[in-house]
């Protein structure tokens, strides 16, 4: 009997379809076309700018809402494309066929990170754009500010997205990790949202741990902190609003750092997935 | 070789954490041999899909053992020459008929060279030609079931499991499932399917295995069931006055008892089906 091994192909046939599936749903069409009108409402309020240049100002509303929304699509997409097999019971003929339940949560995970790709590249594309054109109209109507020619890092603008992009998958592995052993896809997306708060809550928490006397607590907290990510280490985009430069060395820490939480939450999906009853 | 071997099968459920636990099958052993047809038959809640489960390898027993062409049923390996279609499934509504039978077809390891003809060939055999780029929104509920079909045998199954194929489909789409399946028996494929209704078991099956709040009750062949104690019915025109008190005295003489008269009368079904499968020979339900 010939054995069947584990197939990058059938993961990936997998990924496909349920990015496909996403993209006919209009659950894509509709989260680039909010967050595009949030970045574009930006242009509307640049007058209250608090103080930031209006460049500024717009790159800090584009990232907000490539975030805000692609956080919503993350969380939404991961739990509703992985349920919607559970409720239809087409899992039960995908898993009928040789195919490794492996094969499938992987596929899944790789179907909404494709999803997230297309979305982070879109939305940082019209920002970058918004900005070109902001820039350009700025430099004609007061050249002495721009003697230095332009002050934007569009390259900056392009490692900012796929930090977000990064920052998104590792959200969307939580999630479907939940998802993998929830009953319901309203639990996945309630708990998908409370992980989100905590990750992004890390780094104050990290800071409460570390201002505790005992170290035995202040330990234990530290590695109970390990179970979720620290989402500030993703929020580059400040810096490059600044006009700072993202070194090779914090993209490369960062990207290795959402790949460890990517492996370990899918790994653990995985695990979950395979004893669930269908 | 059996083609699908079930050794004292039991499956305990545990709903929610401190649930208590619930049976849902009792030691079902079951033999199936290469090309038979198997019915099983049993009410709601008897155990019928969460044997089928098991038997593809979906659900693990709690107790027991299955194989498939002799490997356990847990196994990928076992899966490679299955079909299955569930109990009503609801596939992607955004796909089109030919989309989903192309994605299974490339699960399922076809062939490479020839798959569009092959999944076209397939939507062909179950009658969805001419909407097979459509999308499955737009199919009706027998349509849908018949698609369910099509990426079953997509990548030529030896074994099927079918679960209530025929569920809310109308008698015309029903009576061509049967047809298909009859000719599954030419192939030379083993088919075990699921229903609670007797007529369909009848007319299809070799055999049948009655399940009953997760027990196996019965296990016969049909022929033999159904066959009446030895008795034969005569179908004649109707008769003139007086001829019945003829013919029984004639019986009696002869040491035949006789045991009744019956008026036969059409079934319902068959009426339907002469009409209606008249009228929509070669097309399909419309939704």
């Amino acid at each position: 009997m010939n054995r069947v091994a584990f197939s990058l192909a059938r993961m990936n046939l997998i990924a496909g379809n349920t990015f496909r599936e996403a993209v006919r749903q209009r659950l894509l069409p509709l989260v680039i076309l909010v967050a595009a009108a949030m970045t574009g409402s930006a242009m509307l309020f640049r007058d209250f700018h608090f103080g930031s240049s209006e460049l500024k100002f717009v790159m800090d509303v584009g990232f907000g809402a490539l975030t805000f929304f692609g956080a919503i699509l993350s969380i939404v997409a991961s739990a509703q494309l992985f349920f919607s097999e559970i409720e239809r019971r087409t899992v039960l003929t995908v898993l009928a066929k040789p195919v490794w339940r492996a094969e499938f949560i992987l596929g899944k995970l790789g179907g909404v990170l494709l999803l997230l790709l297309v979305y982070c590249v879109l939305v940082t594309t019209l920002l970058a754009g918004l900005l070109w054109w902001c820039e350009t109209a700025l430099m004609k109507a007061d050249p002495g500010a721009f003697e230095a020619g332009r002050t934007v890092a569009y390259a900056g603008l392009v490692w900012c997205g796929l930090v977000q992009w990064l920052k998104l998958g590792v959200l969307a592995a939580l999630t479907l990790l939940v998802a993998s052993y929830a009953r319901s896809s309203l639990f996945a997306v309630l708990a998908g949202f409370f992980a989100l708060v905590i990750c992004q809550l890390q780094s104050l928490a990290r800071d409460y741990y570390g201002m505790m006397d005992s170290s035995l607590a202040r330990g234990g907290l530290e590695l109970l902190g390990l179970v979720f990510p620290n989402f500030q280490l993703f929020d580059v985009a400040d810096r490059v609003a600044a006009g700072g430069t993202l070194s090779i060395g914090l993209i490369g820490g960062i990207a290795a750092y959402a790949l460890a939480y990517l492996s370990v939450y899918g790994g653990l999906a995985v695990y979950c997935f395979r004893h669930r009853e269908l | 070789m059996n083609a699908i071997e079930i050794d004292g099968i039991t499956k305990d459920f545990t709903p929610g954490l401190f649930g208590a636990k619930v049976r849902a099958l009792d030691g079902v052993t079951l033999r199936i041999g290469a090309g038979e047809i198997v019915g099983l038959l049993g009410p709601n809640g008897s155990g019928k899909s969460t044997l089928l489960k098991i038997v593809v390898g979906l659900l693990a027993p709690t107790a027991g053992a299955c194989r498939i062409e002799g490997v356990p049923s847990g196994r990928v390996e076992a899966r490679r020459g299955v079909g299955y279609l569930p109990e009503a499934p609801d596939f992607c509504p955004h796909l089109t008929g030919f989309e989903l039978v192309l994605f299974h077809a490339r699960l399922g390891r076809a062939p490479r060279a020839g798959m569009k003809e092959r999944v076209e060939a397939v939507i062909a055999r179950v009658g969805l030609v001419e909407v097979m780029h459509r999308r499955i929104g737009t199919y009706s509920q027998g349509m849908r079931q018949r698609i369910g079909l099509a990426q079953a045998l997509v990548t030529d199954p030896r074994v099927l499991i079918l679960d209530e194929p025929t569920a809310g489909i109308d008698p015309v789409g029903a009576a061509e499932i049967g047809a298909m399946i009859n000719r599954f028996k030419t192939q030379g494929r083993t088919v075990l399917l699921s229903s609670h209704s007797p007529g369909q078991i009848e007319d299809l099956c070799d055999r049948v295995a009655l399940l009953d709040h997760g027990r196996l009750v019965l296990q016969e062949r049909v022929d033999e069931l159904t066959r009446q104690g030895g008795r034969t019915a005569l179908l004649v025109d109707p008769l003139p006055e007086g001829v019945l008190g003829e013919l029984r005295g004639w019986l009696q003489a002869r040491g035949v008892e006789f045991h009744g008269v019956e008026m036969p009368r059409s079934r319902l079904e068959r009426v339907f089906l002469e009409t209606v499968g008249r009228r929509s020979k070669g097309g399909d339900e419309r939704s």
